[in-house]
């Protein structure tokens, strides 16, 4: 296993990324490493930017300008799903699961991604499976269809799914947003096992306490640009930080 | 010879893009797509053809009655198959109106058999145009056709019913908050939108026989029409019709007569590679 | 426990029951039957084909017609016209028919919803207006006729019942084939691909090849369809294969249920039997089902194996509260 030094190669990079709906600027020069076994931050008032970021990680928007490098290979102009099969997962916001098939056939599709890649391919999926459900505190009959499931549950499983994968970047799209603090504590121990995994975690989140509790560095958007990065203690003083979440209260 | 290609060509393409526009005043209205216009077209027509050829009334008079059954059928088919239906998935209402469809069929061939029939055109004999010699009732029916167009046009962007059915168009929740029955809405503008198809029938009818399986091609073109055109848009439908229409005569007259629907499909298959969302469609966009 | 093994054995039950029928139907049915049964199993392998393309990747082609013509005058063509022997024949409708589907979803699955679905009414246009002009190649508006039997060495199929038993082994052997997908990882993409292409992709699932490779399996049993129809029927024209009977099957599937190849296969036998049991009503058949499907469409929305779902999920949850409920007592 390597050693968490500065020395350490990025897993992802993102070089002045770039990205505009019509007139509105989405992502302005982003720029940030992401290092296999830490979590990171991404914070920011709604409408900074902050989901588009990971949309363009995944290939679902092209980039604008700017480059965006996995492994030290270029992934600029690669699908997205040759992004996901390179080792880039997600969830999102809402639960994209399959709502028309049974839990089985939604957490299989994960397995099927780790075996499409030839290092994963003989490793034990169903041992993995079995730990992430009990970690995610799931009990599941397989067959059962996904709106048998309650909200939190969708949202758990979406990111046992993603971790299934053995993703090497695991991006998390607001995992623990309207979940209890039970279910978020589920939250917290699955990124674990993603950590230990030596995944690189990319965590979007509104709750604060979460963020600061796991977050190695965090970086702040605010519409669409970095106002500042840093480790969390950093960031909890940082004036330029305040003012962005308390005017976007004064403005709601 | 040109000049004859051109105004058959235009009159056709007039019918489809009513056809089209039917469609499209429907899809506006309520997101769906109806398998069944073509053969309100057909229906229009053997309505036309009971009141012309069976009960001895004079042309003029048996469109304008056609017309206006036609139209109340279309509140009638609203009532069937999309009011029971307006909260479920698209696929199951297409198939709806794709069984609409097969049962008008049937039912038109039931009741008037199934031997071609046909009736009078809007006005027979000849007229010389620019040194061509055109029949009448394809002039009449580009005249017509362009007549029927402007008013519903008219009627959309100018009145208040046209401010209504288009504010229950857009966002029926809203509307209905503004106090706008979107019931009524709907069905006028199923009234329209059949009415206009039911005209469509009637002129088509001296061109071709009427049988009961007139509607499925002329549906098909209006369809194509329609998505050459840019879903969703009046002015596209229209466009596309006049397109599907010119390209169907010329086809037919320099390619072959037996591929002159091949070919017409064939450039539908290229145009929704080429620009997918039509001529005046908005660019397809994934949400993520 | 006890009651999973009681569930099996009434499956098993039903299997051989089934198998005891199929074995034994042509000996106490009119060969009529026997044919209308023959036409029901090659229904059944097209909306088998439209299971796969649209019950499992959510793609609704009005196309699956025109496609069983190519299959059907591919075998024309090979055993009747250049005396290939019928199996090759037949392979290669297979063959064809999927690779004609494959080549062809490049261009047509770049759109999108109903923009595909109209691209596919476009393709059985112009397959149809190819199959009733192209005297060469279909026989033109005149068909092909006094086509051959199938046969495998020596043996002629050259009665109903020998067809029978031949369907229905292609039939059972493709319906296990789809079931098969269902459970396998292209199976998976496929369901993927439907449910949510976004979520796909991110899930590394290539959609355009994944719905490529929908159509292509799709052409495949519609290739096996034609080809058996071709051979059944020993005539064929451009009439069979157009635009109102590939409506049909998107109709028969909708009956069904869109969600297994147990809808299809329900779906088939009504459309099919229901004429034949109904034989008075005959001439309003069809009006009956184009009325029928509207009301369905009202009544159980994911046809009658979807509401037959719906049905025993609410029982078997009745059944448990009251469980409970006595449990509570």
């Amino acid at each position: 296993m390597q050693n968490t030094s500065n020395a350490k190669e990025a897993v992802l990079t993102l070089n002045k990324v770039c990205k505009n709906f019509g007139g509105v600027v989405a992502a302005k020069d982003i720029s940030f490493d992401l290092y296999s076994g830490e979590v990171f931050g991404l914070i920011g008032p709604n409408g900074a930017g902050k989901t588009t970021l990971i949309n363009l990680i995944t290939g679902i928007y092209k980039v604008d300008g700017g480059t965006i490098l996995l492994n030290g290979h270029d992934i600029t102009k690669t699908p997205a799903h040759t992004r996901a099969r390179r080792g880039i997962t997600r969830t999102f916001q809402h639960p994209h699961l399959l709502n028309r098939c049974d839990i089985e056939t939604n957490i299989y599709l994960g397995v099927d991604l780790a075996k499409k890649n030839k290092l994963l391919k003989s490793l034990d999926h169903k041992k993995l499976l079995d730990e992430l459900l009990e970690v995610a505190g799931l009990k599941l009959n397989m067959r059962d269809g996904i709106d048998k499931l309650a909200y939190g549950q969708q949202k758990l499983l979406e990111v046992v799914r993603a971790i299934l994968t053995r993703p090497s970047v695991l991006l998390l799209d607001e995992p623990a947003a309207g979940l209890n603090q039970k279910e978020m504590e589920h939250i917290v121990a699955l990124v674990d096992i993603a950590i230990k995994m030596n995944s690189a975690v990319l965590l979007i989140e509104h709750r604060m306490d979460l963020v600061m509790s796991i977050c190695d560095r965090i970086t702040v958007l605010n519409f669409g640009n970095q106002i500042a990065n840093g480790k969390p203690a950093e960031i909890q003083d940082n004036p330029v930080v305040i003012e962005a979440y308390l005017g976007r209260k004064r403005g709601a | 010879m040109i000049l004859q290609l051109i105004v058959t060509g235009i009159s056709l393409g007039v019918v489809y893009g009513l056809i089209g526009m039917g469609m499209v005043l429907i899809f506006r209205a309520v997101g769906i797509v109806n398998f069944a216009q073509g053969d309100f077209l057909m229906l229009g027509a053997f309505i036309c053809f009971a009141f012309n050829q069976k009960m001895g009334m004079p042309i003029w008079l048996s469109f304008a009655i056609t017309a206006v059954l036609i139209g109340l059928s279309g509140i009638v088919f609203q009532f069937i198959t999309y009011w029971p239906l307006r909260d479920a998935q698209d696929k199951t209402i297409i198939v709806s109106t794709l069984g609409a469809s097969i049962a008008l069929r049937e039912m038109t061939k039931l009741i008037w058999g199934s031997t071609p029939q046909t009736i009078d055109p809007l006005r027979g004999g000849i007229v010389k145009i620019a040194g061509a010699l055109l029949q009448w009732q394809y002039v009449i029916i580009i005249v017509f056709a362009a007549l029927l167009m402007s008013m519903v046009y008219f009627l959309l962007e100018k009145t208040l019913l046209g401010n209504i059915m288009q504010a229950t168009a857009q966002d029926k929740y809203a509307a209905s908050l503004m106090g706008i029955p979107i019931i009524v809405a709907i069905g006028l503008t199923f009234f329209i939108s059949m009415l206009i198809t039911g005209a469509g029938g009637v002129m088509l009818a001296p061109i071709f026989f009427i049988t009961n399986t007139m509607g499925v091609m002329a549906g098909v073109k209006a369809f194509a029409a329609v998505v050459i055109g840019g879903f969703g848009s009046v002015q596209g439908a229209i466009i596309g019709g006049l397109l599907i229409g010119l390209i169907e005569v010329f086809a037919g007259t320099y390619v072959s007569t037996t591929y002159k629907d091949t070919v017409v499909f064939a450039v539908l298959i290229i145009s929704l590679l080429v620009r997918p969302q039509g001529i005046f469609g908005e660019k397809i966009s994934e949400k993520a | 426990m006890r009651k999973l093994k009681i569930k099996n054995l009434i499956i098993l039950f039903l299997i051989a029951l089934a198998f005891a029928l199929i074995i034994n139907f042509p000996h106490i049915s009119s060969i009529y039957m026997i044919r209308v049964l023959n036409m029901t199993m090659i229904t059944y392998l097209a909306v088998l084909s439209l299971y796969v393309v649209f019950g499992m990747a959510g793609q609704s082609s009005f196309a699956q017609c025109g496609l069983m013509g190519i299959g059907a005058y591919i075998t024309a063509n090979m055993c009747t016209r250049w005396g290939f022997s019928p199996i090759f024949g037949m392979i290669m409708s297979m063959l064809g028919t999927a690779l004609f589907a494959f080549i062809i979803g490049f261009a047509l699955f770049r759109l999108k919803r109903f923009y595909f679905s109209f691209s596919t009414i476009a393709l059985m246009t112009i397959l149809n207006g190819i199959f009733a002009n192209w005297t060469k190649g279909t026989g033109g508006p005149v068909g092909m006729g006094n086509l051959v039997q199938f046969s495998v060495g020596g043996f002629v199929f050259d009665t109903e019942a020998k067809y029978f038993y031949l369907i229905i082994g292609f039939s059972i052997a493709a319906s296990i084939i789809i079931w098969k997908l269902f459970r396998s990882p292209l199976g998976r993409s496929f369901m993927a691909v439907r449910d949510n292409e976004i979520a796909a992709s991110c899930m590394g699932i290539n959609n355009l090849l994944t719905k490529n490779i929908a159509f292509a399996i799709s052409g495949i049993l519609c290739g096996l369809a034609g080809s058996l129809f071709a051979f059944l029927s020993g005539y064929i024209s451009a009439t069979s294969f157009a635009l109102p009977q590939s409506q049909l099957y998107l109709v028969v599937i909708m009956i069904g249920g869109s969600s297994s190849p147990i809808g299809a296969l329900i779906g088939s036998i009504l459309i099919n039997l229901l004429p034949e049991w109904l034989r008075f009503l005959k001439d309003y058949m069809m009006l009956i089902y184009g009325v029928g499907i509207m009301g369905l469409m009202v009544v159980l929305p994911e046809g009658l194996v979807g509401g037959g779902k719906d049905l025993y999920a609410k029982y078997i949850k009745r059944k448990r509260s009251r469980v409970d409920a006595e449990q509570g007592l």
